[in-house]
């Protein structure tokens, strides 16, 4: 297993690489020098020269990255434009936050895609096979946001089971935290449960034509142990690949939905720095999102390697 | 649906139709709510009620009225005239980040494919690197760059969708440059970016299309998205996503403001993805587009009416294993209705006895074994006769009962090894399962004795092939682990459906003396379906001749090789080849067996048969004692003859 996961870490260095300098190269793109955007139009030649040596804007754009990557590998992804605040530490506030909406929604719709998945998968084209395809096919046409605003006037305004805004971290209250988690996880896993639900079911039935499935019904053993057993663990390799891609995708959808519920994670730091136009902070968002992807491609890997031994290294 | 008659055959074609009533109607369905979208986009002005931008603070957060029809918002301003308005930036929207999309995206994706090298490896890099990231934030970064609004915003989306475009338009052109290369071979002379472009066009359309609607779709998600965090269409302009925006805002105050614009986003998105689907449904049919469904096959009524032609049981014997007496089985046709596959089809097999079971590919052969086990699978039935083992009626048990049977005191062993061994799970682990789930063995216990079982069908090094996975063993090694599992439980019947069939011919040989070897020390019976006969006579006792699904002739197996009686047999036999010859033996048969449904009128072999007169019309029974036959020329001078 080791060794799979350092022969998918070298596979990922061009990766990585190239991530780096697209990322690094914001900077430059930026229509206006970042030293105006720092100091307004008003400042003098000298303030301006300074900002410029602070930021290495001075320095040939080679030596720069290579600076650049050097403190962004040691965790240091420099300071906001405008306040002085370190982007690791803005970013590192509020990673839990966006992780655990982004966790507790990946269960969710993997929970929910499994189950609408294998229910309609048993009896192709029944009336619980059309339900759950058609129940795919609005969830994906459903907005998050949308959703989380639905969520928030039945079970927050009217019933006033969840509160209908903020976040409560996981170390303060667990109980509050599944409370204040559970409605924007809902919200946001909805289209993704979909997605999974629709690929659990073409998997599935694939997999129940196949020869050992008749086999192992033939040798006498339970449908529910040959269902849940053979042909899950097979159905599942292609569901793997679903879910990582879902992953990326929920992290990028909590960015909006943690507004609907006014939630401080990733999503109000880009928003507000997008609209600043705080290169460092929108550097550094772009890499912790690539580090999450890598990290959940690799978990990927290995459980794909563990459900199918086809694609362990030998 | 009112009207739901009894009748299966009926039930079938109607749903069969009604599937595609409702699919038509889906399409119509979407294809209204897109034009609706359209025209109010165009005609926005003369629609809406209201200036979409008006204020009356006096009439703010109002619901439904009839002067608002959708209410006020925040503002005063009517939610039906924003809503009209909204249309316009979605259809704007849409276009706008689509054509982006695919103006960047194909040509790209063409010329990298073309070039190959580095420009394909570099253009690739960075397309993984941007899919690697959430797309959102992707388009939130482009954002930062070129600042917030519409247009900048859908150019955001735009580039981020080029990238599937770009990935599309490189596959079709290195799918069609091998085609074409080979085809260059033959064309000297002609400029090979010419026929490639040639080439390109007509097989990237399709797929084109279908990405087009997909990538609206997703457009039309985002582009609310980015408007509902600020970052695309700024207030007071009236997109649907500000609209919700303001909406999330005065939850409290006035939930329905979230209603209209939410419900023009899911019915745009729905109707996009489901014509869509509809459009990738007849690209991937397509020649069959528009092919009306052949007319039903009629139910098989009262199929075989039992009494006249139901041959008499195969006499009891003490020792029989299994009695199959009058079996019908069923299996819904694809038109609609049930057809049948197997009739009147009884057999006996004893202790130690191997029964094979012989003809072409279609005459119902595995069938009769899954019927056995109660596996026939969905879409088919067994409507009459019985089916005993052991004594037991197997038709009657429940499935649970059926469970117990299954594994205990029959087993199957299938054609093909390497796909009915599971690829997930060691050998060993599929053998074990089976000894702790039908025998109760502890773990440890189920390990020992699959290892024994294992060494048992002459696999060397048991302990270490049990951990082996299917795919790391031979074709003749699976199949014996194959028939290990199905012996784990020692079955008083194992079937095997064409055991040697996928196997090497050299290993053939192996099994079969493995089969000879474990029914001595086992003395299980054997039902041995095959369609080649050399196999069969090498391993039978008797020999059970099946075509179209009925038993032509039964005879042990030397008797049946001498005198075959049945036109059929004695075609099966001509066209096998005898040990000496090299070369493939002629086809003494002509055509192959009708298909369930097609079977002819009388005798079911007449269409192919040599010898037929004109009462071959009518039913033929199975006649005879000890060896059976179902020809009304069984033992007429010319039939022999011509042996
Ligand atoms: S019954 Fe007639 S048609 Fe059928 S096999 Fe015998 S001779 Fe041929």
């Amino acid at each position: 297993m080791l060794r799979l996961v350092v022969q998918r870490l070298l596979a990922l260095v061009p990766l990585l690489f190239i991530v780096s300098v697209l990322t690094f190269s914001l900077t430059s793109l930026l229509p206006d020098d970042p030293a105006d955007l720092i100091i307004g139009q008003w400042g003098t030649e000298q303030q301006f020269e300074m900002v410029r040596e602070r930021l290495g804007l001075n320095e040939p754009l080679v030596p720069r990255y290579v600076h650049w990557l050097e403190r962004a590998l040691h965790g240091d992804l420099g300071t906001s434009f405008f306040n002085s605040v370190e982007v690791s530490d803005a970013v590192m506030q509020r990673l839990p936050v966006t992780l655990s909406l982004t966790a507790v929604s990946a269960l969710i719709a993997l929970l929910v895609g499994l189950a609408a998945g294998i229910a309609a998968a048993l009896r192709p084209r029944s009336w619980t096979d059309r339900l759950a395809t058609f129940g795919a096919t609005i969830g994906q046409a459903i907005p998050n946001f949308w959703f989380g605003i639905l969520l928030v006037a039945v079970f927050a305004v009217t019933l006033r089971w969840f509160p209908a805004t903020g976040f409560t971290p996981l170390s303060s209250s667990p109980w509050e935290w599944l409370r204040s988690v559970t409605l924007p996880a809902i919200a946001l896993g909805l289209a993704s449960s979909a997605a999974i639900a629709r690929q659990v079911r073409s998997a599935m039935v694939g997999v129940l034509q196949q020869d050992y499935i008749r086999a192992a019904r033939a040798q006498g053993l339970s449908r529910r142990r040959v269902i849940f057993k053979h042909a899950l663990t097979n159905a599942l390799v292609p569901v793997v690949a679903v879910l990582s891609f879902q992953i990326t995708v929920l992290l990028g959808g909590a960015l909006i939905v943690e507004q609907v519920f006014a939630i401080n994670g990733l999503g109000t730091l880009a928003i507000t720095a997008v609209r600043r136009q705080d290169i460092p902070m929108i550097q550094g968002l772009v890499l912790v999102m690539v580090v999450l992807v890598v990290i959940v491609q690799l978990a990927t890997d290995v459980v794909y390697g563990f459900l199918n031994p086809k694609a362990r290294p030998s | 649906m009112s009207v739901q008659s009894a009748s299966a055959s009926d039930r079938g074609a109607r749903s069969g139709s009604r599937r595609r009533a409702s699919a038509q109607a889906v399409t119509v369905a979407a294809v209204a709510v897109l034009s609706l979208l359209v025209i109010a986009a165009v005609a926005a002005p003369w629609i809406a009620p209201y200036d979409p931008l008006h204020q009356s603070l006096g009439a703010a957060l109002q619901g439904p009225s009839t002067a608002h029809w959708l209410g006020t918002d925040d503002l005063g301003r009517d939610v039906l005239s924003r809503l009209v308005y909204g249309c316009r930036i979605a259809v704007i929207a849409a276009a706008e980040a689509t054509s982006i999309a695919v103006v960047l995206g194909v040509p790209l994706g063409l010329f990298v494919g073309y070039r190959g090298g580095w420009w394909d490896w570099a253009v690739m890099r960075l397309v993984e690197a941007v899919v690697s990231i959430p797309g959102i934030m992707v388009a939130i970064v482009i954002i930062a760059i070129l600042g917030t609004g519409l247009h900048r915003a859908m150019i955001a989306l735009g580039i981020l969708f080029s990238t599937s475009f770009l990935r599309l338009a490189r596959g079709v052109v290195l799918t069609e440059r091998e085609e074409v290369y080979v085809k260059l071979a033959r064309v000297v002379g002609a400029s090979d970016r010419r026929i490639l472009l040639r080439h390109i066009f007509p097989n990237i359309a399709p797929p084109l299309i279908v990405q087009v609607t997909l990538t609206v779709g997703a457009v039309l998600l985002a582009e609310a998205g980015l408007s509902f965090i600020g970052l695309g269409v700024q207030p007071p302009d009236a997109s649907w996503g500000t609209m919700l925006n303001t909406a999330a805002s005065y939850m409290e105050l006035n939930w329905f403001l979230a209603i209209p614009p939410g419900i023009a986003i899911v019915a745009t998105v729905l109707s996009i993805n489901l014509l869509g689907d509809v459009i990738r449904d007849s690209i991937g049919r397509g020649v069959a587009v528009g092919v009306k469904p052949t007319t039903p096959v009629a139910r098989f009524e009262a199929a075989a009416p039992a009494s006249p032609e139901s041959a008499a049981p195969p006499p009891r014997r003490d020792d029989d294993v299994l009695r199959i007496e009058g079996l019908q089985v069923v299996v819904s046709a694809k038109e609609g209705g049930e057809v049948p596959v197997i009739t009147d089809l009884s057999l006996a097999i004893a202790r130690g006895e191997t029964l094979g079971l012989v003809g072409e590919s279609g005459s119902g052969k595995t069938l009769t074994g899954l019927s056995i086990l109660g596996l026939i699978g969905a879409g088919g039935r067994s409507t009459h006769g019985t089916i005993t083992l052991n004594g037991t009626e197997l038709r009657a048990l429940t499935e649970r009962q059926r469970e117990q049977v299954r594994g205990n005191a029959v087993a199957m062993v299938f054609q093909d090894p390497t796909t009915s061994l599971n690829p997930a799970f060691t050998v060993g682990n599929q053998i074990a399962e089976v000894l702790r789930a039908k025998k109760g063995l502890s773990r440890k216990a189920a390990w020992a004795r699959t290892i024994e079982l294992i060494d048992r069908v002459g696999i060397p090094r048991p302990a270490e092939r049990a951990r082996a996975y299917p795919h790391e063993l031979s074709g003749g090694m699976a199949q014996r682990v194959a028939i290990a599992r199905a012996l784990s439980c020692n079955p008083a019947l194992l079937i095997a459906d064409e055991p040697t069939t996928a196997l090497d011919v050299t290993v053939q040989q192996e099994i079969l003396d493995l089969f000879r070897d474990l029914q001595d020390e086992f003395g299980m019976a054997i039902l041995f379906v095959t369609h080649d006969l050399a196999v069969a006579a090498d391993i039978c006792d008797r020999i059970a001749v099946m075509y179209a699904g009925e038993i032509v002739e039964v005879a042990p197996v030397d008797t049946l090789f001498a005198t075959p009686r049945h036109p059929y047999t004695r075609g099966l036999l001509s066209a096998m080849p005898h040990a000496s010859d090299r070369d493939p033996p002629l086809p003494t048969i002509r055509g192959t067996v009708p298909r369930p449904g097609s079977w002819p009128r009388g005798c079911r072999f007449s269409d192919r048969c040599g010898f037929r007169t004109d009462a071959c019309g009518q039913r033929v029974p199975l006649t005879g004692t000890g060896r059976l036959v179902r020809c009304l020329r069984a033992g007429d001078p010319e039939l022999e003859a011509g042996r």
